[in-house]
């Protein structure tokens, strides 16, 4: 009998299991096509003073909108080129736990833009927040990191809440197009550099 | 117990079809008999020996249901198969950590 053939049935498993899920390969090229156009959105509401809710909230869910659209695509491409299905149950598990946070986050997000809350930065953190569950419980279908992106963002948004409230004066004021660039574009940098090093890493073993 | 960690592989999965269905179950709560055949590239009669094989274990549960007027059966792992696929893998690790060692 081969001597590797213990590590051979692990490689095997695993690239079964990656096999009926075709998100997973896809996610690292998502998150960096995610934090470029997070990143990019950010830079365009600091330069031409997109600081009105109205005008705040339109750059964002627009930006949202080409998010979930581009990474559609990209799975699909990728899906293509390896000839699997696209809708399989696997990504349908991860759509229907995605649509309840994001819709009611983007829901909740014209509703106070139109209501006229005049206040960015608490929009900032709902959708942070509601950003940070939708990870999450996609997570329980995806790799165990996606959980803890998901803690990240819920973590991090409330950390920061208390520190704006208790820490910082009140008449310190901060650009939550600064936050938004961080948190949607350089974290989801971040994530896919990681995924894309450690995909490598593991190809390379 | 036998502590020869190859020795207490479950003879039920450490076969190459029946470990290829739980692999892809594992990965997914549930997956059509269409799906699994396709991504694995079985027969409809392969696919249904191994798929009785690990039901009659009680790895494995299947649905019948109707999906657009046409009949679907659907696949997906119990909790003693998710165990069971769970301890399979634990002793693999093992193994191969034995063999690096040496």
């Amino acid at each position: 009998m081969n001597p590797n053939w213990a590590e051979e049935n692990l490689q095997t498993i695993r690239t079964l299991m990656e096999r009926s899920a075709v998100y997973r390969r896809a996610l690292a090229p998502i998150m960096l096509f995610a934090g470029v156009l997070g990143a990019a959105a950010a830079s365009a509401g600091l330069l031409f003073h997109l600081d009105s809710i109205r005008a705040f909230g339109s750059l964002w869910l627009s930006t949202a909108v080409m998010v979930v659209l581009g990474a559609l695509l990209i799975a699909r491409r990728q899906a293509l080129k390896d000839n699997e299905g696209f809708w399989s149950p696997p990504t349908r598990r991860v759509g229907q736990a995605l649509l309840p946070p994001l819709f009611s986050g983007m829901l909740l997000g014209f509703t106070l833009m139109f209501v006229g809350m005049d206040n960015t930065i608490l929009l900032t953190f709902i959708w942070l927040l509601f950003y940070g569950c939708a990870l999450h419980s996609a997570g329980f279908f995806m790799p165990r990191g996606m959980k803890w992106f998901g803690w990240l963002y819920i973590g991090l948004a409330l950390v920061t809440i208390c520190l704006l409230t208790v820490v910082v004066p009140p008449d310190f004021e901060i650009n939550a197009h600064w936050f938004m660039g961080f948190f949607f574009g350089v974290l989801h940098l971040a994530y896919g550099a990681y995924l894309y090093l450690t995909e490598k890493r593991k190809s390379a073993a | 117990m036998n502590p020869e960690p190859s020795l207490q592989l479950d003879r039920v999965i450490h076969e190459k079809g029946r470990l290829a269905i739980m692999s892809m179950l594992a990965a997914s709560p549930e997956l059509s008999f269409t799906e699994l055949r396709d991504a694995l590239a079985m027969t409809d009669g392969n696919l249904t020996t191994h798929i009785k094989a690990l039901q009659q274990e009680g790895y494995l549960a299947v649905a019948k249901s109707f999906k657009d007027r046409r009949p679907l059966t659907t696949c997906s792992l119990t909790a003693p198969g998710r165990k069971a696929f769970a301890e399979y893998i634990n002793l693999l690790e093992q193994i191969v950590r034995q063999n690096k060692s040496k």
